[in-house]
């Protein structure tokens, strides 16, 4: 048979896929799943930064039925510069979530967080407005960039990386809620769920930034991280958000919601729709569908509200363009 | 506050910081049993002219935790050098002992370098990776390596060298230092002051720190004639009277010091924010205030004597 390029094309395509499932399927880069057959996620409407966000807050956390009764519970807000503007989650929020896991049973909440650029965490939680309330009892702040560290092999195996030194804090959570500010980002297109675990990476071993994981890859490390750290419970700030240039020369985008969810992935898929973003397009969401949560609209169960596109996308760099969901 | 209240003051945070020492005699950020390289070098250097340095167990500490290639790990238990070593370093400067160890910890970070020390990193941020604008001839020290250059790690090991090598100056040192300065002066913000690293990202200027500010001007106090340190020096001095966290405001204080400026407003206001210093839970952050409170009573351990 006379083999013509397209024809020696089309076999080597063929045989690279081959290789690529068969190689996937022998050494996978994961070695764990939490995904289940369905996810929760519920859209709470909240227009702004209120004491009226507690109640709500409440309500919107008992329909999970959440069982944390005598736990630890780790919130993960995004907390990272002391600027004005959507940059960081709202401290109202955090107190608010601090306090339901508490009304809810927790024996504890820490609230942890080990920020990217700025090494004065106490600068950060100061412009962030979180002291107030850090002063009732059980709820205390952990600087995880400076936190004890313990060296954790990864349980994916996206960056090559293989181990992380890790914080204890966040290792010993027995239940961990990441609390993300709704933001686009200059380099992983989206900053949601998944990305804000780059928080419990420790600064004293990988500095300020986390430089060594974004030449290991950043959508790979964030799987991995995600990985190796599950996320329990998803609360993400999307009252004020942030568009174009984010996470932090962004324009604020008042999009009004909260969004709960008990799938990081779930979670994440549902925010970047709400920005007008086609989730498949975002590699950590796409890749982690397989394996750290659900990303289909039909193995989401929405309790609360629903998830309609927004009447304009959310800005961004034209390098990020691709994001957009197709017009149906 | 009256001078003699400060004293009192210094005494009671340096007792503070002294009951924290662990057994093995470093320090750790917070309540933990993980020493922390840099709690334990800002607590010795807070606290050494009290006592006798050869015999200070935090020396000891030191030189048995320093690895065999020279440099030391972020913290104990961790078998990785890192930018610690400029600090452990300056640390064991400080002592005017110990030469072996010394030694060793400047070939450590004279061979250190960032990722863009290698020219095909150089060439792939000239060609193709500009989001970031930067000059990648111009590189210093990385926070771990495998990573770029980073502000405070350069800063760091520029004073740590400067210091090490200020009675034997040779042509690899100076060039080293150079370069470090270079980079420095290449990472600036576009008014002045520096942050983590990245000055202008996809065109749109970032705001400078504090606290890398300070510590980037200490590096370059022999460049003080220099219009951009200037500018920087400016940038800090305006934002040094609004600060109002711990560590920002004690390195501004160290940093001022060093250019002459007065800083006994500065100093006061540390102490009214610190009470007896049981607050600041973080050591590295208790010992820093500690250095700043002190400054003008002892030898700054950031600075070049020539």
């Amino acid at each position: 048979m006379k083999l013509d390029r397209r024809r020696f094309l089309g076999s080597s395509v063929g045989v690279a896929a081959t290789v690529g499932m068969t190689a996937e399927w022998a050494w996978p880069k994961h070695s764990v799943s939490y995904r289940r057959p369905r996810s929760a996620v519920a859209v709470l409407n909240a227009d702004e930064y209120s004491e009226k966000i507690e109640a709500l807050l409440l309500d919107g956390l008992r329909l999970f039925r959440l069982n944390v009764l005598g736990k630890t519970v780790l919130l993960k807000p995004n907390l990272v510069e002391d600027v004005p503007g959507p940059v960081n989650t709202s401290a109202t929020l955090v107190g608010a979530a601090a306090r339901s896991f508490l009304r809810l049973g927790a024996s504890r909440v820490v609230i942890g967080e080990g920020p990217g650029h700025q090494r004065d965490t106490e600068l950060v939680v100061q412009s962030a407005g979180l002291k107030p309330h850090l002063s009732e009892r059980q709820i205390e702040f952990v600087d995880l960039n400076r936190d004890e560290l313990r060296k954790v092999k990864l349980k994916a195996n996206y960056s090559g990386l293989g181990e992380l030194w890790l914080p204890r804090s966040v290792l010993d959570a027995d239940f961990v809620v990441s609390m993300p500010k709704v933001k686009t980002h200059h380099w992983a297109g989206v900053t949601l769920s998944l990305k804000n675990m780059f928080g419990i990476v420790p600064g004293m071993k990988y500095g300020w930034p986390k430089n060594l994981l974004h030449w290991s890859g950043i959508h790979e490390s964030i799987l991995d991280i995600c990985a190796t750290v599950p996320i329990h419970f998803v609360i993400a700030d999307g009252i004020t958000a942030m568009e174009g240039n984010g996470p932090l020369q962004g324009s604020a985008r008042q999009l009004g919601k909260i969004v709960l969810a008990d799938d990081p992935v779930a979670a994440d898929a549902t925010c970047a729709r709400l920005m007008g973003f086609d989730p498949l397009r975002v590699r950590h969401i796409s890749e982690g569908c397989h394996f750290l949560g659900n990303l289909r609209e039909d193995r989401i169960r929405v309790l609360a509200e629903g998830v309609g596109a927004p009447t304009r996308p959310f800005s961004v760099l034209p390098e990020f363009r691709y994001l957009f969901a197709a017009k149906s | 506050m009256a001078p003699g209240l400060w004293s009192d003051r210094i005494s009671s945070l340096a007792e503070t910081l002294r009951s924290r020492q662990m057994k093995s005699g470093g320090w750790a950020y917070f309540d933990s049993v993980q020493e922390s390289l840099e709690a334990t070098c800002l607590a010795e250097l807070a606290l050494a002219p009290e006592r006798h340095a050869n015999s200070s167990e935090a020396i000891l500490f030191l030189l048995k935790s320093q690895l065999s290639d020279g440099g030391w790990p972020a913290f104990l238990g961790d078998s990785e050098g890192s930018w610690t070593t400029a600090l452990a370093l300056c640390t064991l400067n400080s002592t005017g002992d110990f030469t072996a160890a010394r030694e060793k910890a400047f070939r450590w970070l004279y061979a250190e370098r960032g990722r863009e020390g290698h020219w095909f990193w150089r060439w792939k941020f000239k060609t193709s990776d500009r989001n970031v604008r930067f000059d990648p001839d111009k590189y210093g020290w990385p926070w771990v390596t495998g990573s770029a250059s980073w502000v405070i790690p350069t800063a760091f090991s520029i004073i740590a060298i400067e210091q090490f090598t200020v009675c034997n100056r040779s042509e690899e040192s100076e060039k080293r230092i150079h370069l470090g300065v270079e980079m420095l002066l290449d990472r600036e913000c576009v008014d002045g002051g520096w942050n983590s690293g990245n000055s202008l990202v996809y065109g749109v200027p970032l705001r400078p720190h504090v606290e890398a500010t300070a510590i980037a001007l200490l590096a370059l106090q022999d460049e003080q004639r220099i219009e951009m340190v200037q500018k920087s020096l400016s940038w800090l001095r305006q934002n040094a009277a609004s600060v109002d966290s711990v560590s920002s405001l004690a390195w501004c204080i160290l940093t001022l010091f060093v250019y002459q400026e007065s800083v006994e407003p500065l100093k006061n206001r540390l102490a009214t924010i610190m009470g007896d210093g049981r607050e600041v839970r973080n050591n590295a952050t208790l010992a820093t205030a500690l250095l700043a409170l002190k400054c003008g009573e002892m030898i700054h351990p950031f600075v070049v004597l020539r």
